[in-house]
């Protein structure tokens, strides 16, 4: 629906946001923005995954394994001090940015 | 259902990461998988709907892994391991050496996350041994450039100088017609050329300028082998008198003087004073005989009248094929020797030389460098046994991790590699900032050592430099390493467990320590030695009285061209003018001229006392011959001490006088008065000079010579086209400069004054090889003592904190603090004595090897020997006084408190 270009800025943005209630799985993660987003947004393994790594490597969020009652071995993400900060950085800059976009636009 | 860890693993590849890394990722990936998987199943597909639903999740594998290893490189793999990997798959195949690779490469990473973690140490060793290294590595490049490295011009090899040998001198330039008749009869080279280097008044685009030219035989460059690269070299019709006005151009002169300009050949120019058509260009990086000739011009000899006394030109030749430089050399000396007897008033006694190109050149300087290198090499070998000894204490401080490898099955073999691994990576780091050091001196080198070392400016870092550097790491590499390796061998397992973890170190390693420590003092104590007898000499060489006053006197050059001063009177005119207009000048406060200046110009000429039998041809005495103005006596401080000196009234048509020097009259007059007696100076017929005048000796061959009988004559009885001036000022002679070369140009626009400089620089020019030697060798001594007293320093720190409990008892029952100084310092100090009698040994052993480089300082000067000795004692003394110190202020309650 979206190009993938638009896409691309927002995706870390959009994990950050849902780690911020509590952890989530990788794969909750993908359903949650198809879920919220009401099927406008779909991000694919190919894309969420490296996204997670890179996320992890830069310390902004953090992986765990945890085995919950009835259900399979997951790893569990959660926000870490860093990424709460880095979030509500891009947040504030996502605002402003769609509140120039639609100055410009005329919306 | 599928095994979907298996599936992931099968497609996705990812060599850089590490494994850990990589089976978290193909968890996590399959984990997903089976997500979409499990939902699939829960909406009610079919088990092989679900399983493609999830199959189609990833389609790109090769994209995803790209991606994931892009987003997850900070946990990508060292390229060595994977390195070690595929040399060790390889080594399945092959035989066993690759598998000791392997090994040695996880080694290697394994030491540089150890050493990473000892960042101090690792400091501490690399800085020591790139040191060493470094200072090899320049002194290798120097030796590379100078002594190694080819002529540059091809095969060298066959290329060799021809000297005339005369009985009193030696090799001597030779005479025009020898020449004639050595090119004439010699049956044993393909060409052979003379060449006469000096320097020529070029007009160019900016005025007249003195450049440095060569007139040479005119197949000069086809015995080098060298064509021009425009136009063409010289043909044997130009080396006839009148013919010979052409030159070729250097591509320097081609490129700076007329801009390259492509259409040069045929254009003519004023040389000297006479006009030269250009003919040709050289090729870039093209030099003969010196780097900085900027022309080249046709050596002309008058084959009717050759003179045979006069000795001034070059000779160089290029041997036949299959002729060896002996044959050349027998062969040259019997036709010299023919000659002797042919023409016994020139010639008498005379015979001939033949010394290869290479060796001419560079000869006199390879005992110097072969000096400094041997130097060089004792300081790496002081740095090895340095770090040796920092690797001995790091390993004895590890025995118990040494201890647990082996335990763990870690073999021997296994173990020592380890260490080597360890001590390779240490010297390959320290290599590599070696060369960097010695990258960023030689620059520094070539400046201290312009005009004294032949070649220098050919030195740079080349293939062999970079191997001789790798090399050299390898082995201080091994050599450094051994010690540690050989004393892990030795750790036996139970016995480390056993002593409670405390590091510990067995008597085999103490002794192995001391030993080097002991190895090390007594390396630096040679080179200490060495450099402070080249320092004690050099302080003579220069507080010898030149016999002159040097400082506030500016000297420059200039040289008449025929065609304009044709006749002496004409350049009478022109000195007679010069002189006048630089004594008035109101910085000058006496000006004068001379035309062979001291340890610049050299002119000798045989002579004879009136009243004393003529002596045999080619026996008799000759004398260093000085042409002066009235003037260059004041000028030069030079203290008459009888008669006079000359006056503006000793002119062309006045009774003829001499000055002698004091030299003269001892060696010529010893029992009588020279005053008054005459001289027939060159055996000519111009009749008698008659002395008036002894003045005080000077030193024209250098400082490092006995001053030579001179004789003096005034100028205008015996005119020079070429004269040195000399202007005494009140200021510093340096900003003379542009004033001289203004008013030389009043007097004669196309006339270019030169070799401009003040008279401290040709004093201190004369000595720049030995400064260059002295300077390095000291550096070297320096850096040696330096690493002696850290590494002395280093074992006794070592050793008080391996007794600190000791010491703690010691004091507890007793013993004041002067008792524990006593004995830390003592223990290092007797080592560091023990070094000092080894090294003095050492030194008187091989102090004759510097001998041929000192002046009035034998090598066995006492006080060189006692003078160092106690500098290194004092300088250990310190070295062990700050551990000591730390000893002293042990607490006794503390210390035993520790076990």
């Amino acid at each position: 629906m979206f190009s993938s270009e638009l896409k691309k800025g927002s995706t870390e943005m959009l994990v950050l946001s849902l780690l911020e209630a509590r952890p989530r799985h990788g794969y909750e993660i993908g359903k949650l923005i198809e879920a919220r987003s009401g099927g406008r947004l779909k991000f694919a393994l190919p894309t969420l995954y490296p996204t997670l790594l890179r996320l992890e490597n830069r310390g902004w969020i953090k992986g765990r394994w945890v085995e919950k009652a009835g259900e399979r071995e997951r790893c569990f993400y959660r926000l870490t001090s860093e990424g709460r900060r880095m979030l509500a950085d891009q947040r504030k800059t996502w605002k402003a940015y769609v509140a120039a976009v639609n100055e410009v636009m005329g919306g | 259902m599928r095994n979907w860890e298996a599936f992931v693993r099968s497609r996705l590849t990812l060599p850089g990461l590490t494994p850990e890394r990589e089976s978290r990722i193909v968890r996590e990936l399959a984990a997903q998988l089976d997500d979409f998987y499990r939902e699939a199943r829960a909406r009610g597909a079919s088990e092989a709907e679900a399983d493609a639903h999830a199959c189609r999740q990833i389609g790109d594998w090769d994209r995803m892994a790209q991606d994931v290893w892009l987003a997850d490189r900070p946990h990508a793999r060292p390229r060595i391991d994977r390195l070690a990997d595929r040399i060790e798959g390889a080594a399945e195949t092959r035989r066993g050496g690759w598998k000791v690779m392997a090994d040695l490469l996880r080694d290697m990473r394994y030491a540089v996350r150890q050493l990473a973690k000892a960042p101090g140490f690792t400091v501490v060793t690399v800085l020591t041994l790139a040191l060493g290294i470094g200072a090899t590595s320049a002194i290798f490049s120097v030796v590379n450039g100078v002594l190694l490295q080819p002529l540059p011009y091809p095969d060298p090899d066959g290329l060799v100088r021809v000297h005339e040998v005369v009985p009193q001198y030696g090799r001597f330039s030779v005479a025009p017609a020898n020449f004639l008749d050595w090119r004439k009869q010699n049956s044993v080279f393909e060409r052979i050329a003379a060449y006469a280097a000096g320097s020529t008044t070029l007009a160019g685009t900016e005025g007249p300028e003195r450049v440095l030219n060569a007139a040479v035989s005119w197949d000069t460059f086809e015995l080098l082998k060298v064509s021009p690269v425009l136009g063409r070299s010289f043909t044997e019709e130009e080396e006839m008198p009148g013919k010979a006005n052409v030159i070729v151009l250097s591509q320097g002169a081609w490129q700076r003087r007329f801009g390259g300009d492509p259409s040069i050949l045929g254009r003519t120019v004023n040389v000297s004073g006479a006009p030269a058509t250009i003919v040709g260009v050289m090729p870039a990086g093209f030099y003969f005989p010196t780097r900085d000739a900027e022309l080249w011009m046709p050596l002309t000899i008058n084959p009717a009248n050759p003179p045979r006394g006069a000795h001034f030109l070059g000779v160089l030749a290029r041997r036949k094929p299959g002729i060896s430089t002996d044959q050349a050399q027998a062969e040259m000396k019997t036709i010299a020797e023919r000659l002797a007897v042919q023409y016994p008033a020139s010639n008498a006694n005379e015979s001939a030389e033949v010394v290869l190109l290479h060796e001419q050149i560079v000869g006199a300087i390879r005992p110097a460098l072969m000096t400094l290198f041997a130097a060089v090499v004792v300081v790496v070998l002081i740095a090895c046994a340095n770090v040796a000894n920092l690797l001995l204490v790091r390993a004895s401080v590890r025995e118990k991790e040494i201890a647990i490898r082996a335990a763990i099955g870690a073999g021997r073999r296994r173990l020592v590699l380890q260490m080597l691994a360890e001590s390779l990576v240490l010297s390959l780091a320290a290599g590599g900032l070696g060369l960097l050091l010695a990258y960023l001196a030689i620059p520094s080198i070539q400046t201290l050592s312009a005009g004294s070392i032949p070649r220098v400016l050919d030195v740079a870092i080349d293939l062999r430099v970079l191997a001789f550097a790798f090399i050299t790491s390898l082995a201080v590499g091994i050599v450094f390493g051994l010690a540690p390796a050989w004393q892990v061998t030795r750790t036996t397992l139970g016995g480390v467990l056993k002593e409670g973890g405390r590091g510990s170190s067995s008597s085999g390693g103490r002794w192995l320590r001391s030993g080097l420590l002991i190895l090390e003092v007594a390396l630096s104590i040679v080179l200490l030695v060495g450099a402070t007898l080249l320092l004690r000499s050099f302080a003579r060489l220069t507080s010898v009285d030149p016999g002159f006053r040097p400082e506030g006197v500016l000297t420059f050059r200039i040289a008449l061209p025929q065609p304009s001063y044709p006749q002496p009177h004409n350049r009478v005119a022109f000195y007679d003018t010069l002189l006048n207009k630089l004594e008035a000048l109101p910085q000058v406060t006496s000006a004068g001229m001379v035309q062979a200046f001291p340890m610049r110009g050299d002119y000798s000429l045989s002579f004879a006392i009136q009243g004393r039998p003529p002596s045999k041809p080619g026996e008799g005495p000759s004398a260093n011959h000085r042409v002066a103005s009235p003037g260059y006596f004041a000028t030069l401080g030079i203290p008459l001490l009888r008669g006079r000196t000359f006056t503006d009234r000793d002119s062309e048509n006045a009774p003829m006088v001499a000055v002698i020097d004091e030299a003269f009259a001892t060696r010529h007059f010893p029992n009588e008065d020279p005053i008054g007696r005459g001289l027939d100076i060159g055996n000519g017929t111009d009749g008698f000079y008659e002395i008036v005048g002894i003045v005080g000796n000077v030193h024209h061959e250098g400082l490092d010579s006995d001053p030579l009988p001179t004789m003096y004559v005034p100028y205008r009885q015996d005119i020079f086209s070429g004269m040195w001036l000399v202007a005494r000022t009140n200021g510093d002679p340096a900003q003379l400069t542009s004033t001289v070369r203004q008013t030389v140009r009043e007097i004669d626009p196309a006339l270019p004054a030169f070799s401009i400089s003040p008279l401290e620089n040709v004093i201190s020019d004369s000595v720049a090889q030995r400064r260059f030697s002295m300077l390095l060798l000291g550096v070297f001594a320096l850096i040696a003592l330096f690493l002696a007293a850290v590494g002395l320093y280093g074992v006794v720190a070592y050793t008080v904190s391996q007794r600190t409990q000791e010491i703690g008892v010691r004091m507890a029952i007793g013993a004041d603090r002067s008792d524990v100084l006593k004995m830390v310092v003592g223990g290092g100090m007797k080592l560091a004595l023990v070094g000092v009698v080894i090294g003095t040994a050492g030194a008187l052993a091989v102090a004759r090897l510097v001998a041929a480089m000192l002046f009035e300082v034998t090598p066995f000067d006492p006080t060189s020997y006692l003078l160092t000795a106690a500098t290194l004692l004092t300088i250990a003394a310190l070295a062990c006084y700050v551990p000591a110190r730390r000893a002293m202020r042990v607490d006794p309650v503390v210390a035993l408190r520790q076990s």
